[in-house]
């Protein structure tokens, strides 16, 4: 099985420099599934967790997106409870010049900027636009449940 | 050869043709706890086929997707009562009965199975066959 050199180029980059906060490491027995982890961004609820995620590059990629799933539960309106994310560049905007590296930047921004009024996830975004507090309360309480070893 | 798509990702697939009901119409399937980040237990129905004894009825299944799913297939019981050779005493099908499980591939689906149950249902052999009451369970 012949692995695309944009692939190859993009984990071996991955690799050397790695971007902070953010690590994303192939499988042995599957070049195009990666085994990512995004520290939760500081000055937001999910600041001190780590969050599993899994990515997994289709074989029409770069022409389609990477199919990406959290596998760390989490309170987050765009994110759903399957870890499922809602993120526009992982749909209708992405583009064969994005890669893993600015898709795995977008969503730990997503992360820091949670944005209710786009919802995956409607009960949490719901409770976001009406209590935020409480709703940010919920989302450090996961956090710290399921986010930290 | 081609990428192969891993068991999670099949998985979302599978949830998302059957939540949109894109899939045949006799046969439908999704998640037992919408919870479940593992996605390993699956509720299935069947609506019986037509010109059997199993016309009209529904019947619940029970789809276990293990660790080594789609590389194995996935463990199937009924949960309605049925009368069918390749269903054991307590309703788990016995996947050397059944052509889909004997010869699994990878690209086969929950909904293969589903369709090829009811199409076994429905043979000639088997289609009028004695069943249990309706809406009894094991």
């Amino acid at each position: 099985m012949s692995l695309p050199k944009r692939i190859i180029k993009e984990t071996e980059r991955l690799m050397a420099e790695p971007v902070p906060g953010i690590s994303a490491v192939p499988h042995d027995d599957n070049l195009r599934y990666f085994n990512v982890t995004i520290d939760g961004p500081s000055q937001s609820p999910y600041e001190g967790g780590t969050f599993k995620l899994e990515l997994f590059l289709p074989e029409d990629y770069p022409m389609t997106p990477p199919k990406v799933r959290f596998l760390t539960k989490i309170y987050h309106p765009n994110i759903d409870r399957l870890g499922r994310i809602c993120l526009d560049v992982l749909k209708a905007n992405w583009s064969p010049a994005l890669q893993i590296r600015t898709i795995l930047l977008s969503i730990q921004a997503l992360l820091g900027a949670p944005n209710p009024d786009d919802p995956l996830a409607n009960d949490v975004a719901q409770r976001w636009k009406e209590d935020q507090n409480a709703a940010i309360d919920t989302a450090k309480e996961w956090t710290a449940k399921y986010a930290t070893a | 050869m081609s990428a192969k798509i891993p068991r999670n990702f099949r998985l979302l697939e599978e949830l998302e043709k059957g939540e949109k009901g894109l899939g045949a119409e006799a046969c439908s399937y999704g998640l037992e706890d919408g919870e479940d980040l593992l996605m390993t237990n699956w509720n299935g129905t069947i609506l019986g086929p037509p010109h059997s004894v199993h016309e009209n009825r529904i019947y619940s299944l029970k789809i276990h997707c293990g660790g080594q799913y789609p590389d194995v297939p996935p463990e199937v019981t009924f949960v309605s009562k049925i009368n069918l050779p390749c269903v054991g005493p307590t309703g788990k099908v016995d996947p050397s009965k059944l052509p889909c499980l004997v010869q699994w591939r990878r690209e086969f689906t929950m909904e293969t199975i589903l369709i090829e149950l009811r199409r076994y249902m429905a043979l000639p052999a088997h289609k009028k066959l004695p069943q249990p009451a309706e809406g009894s369970n094991y």
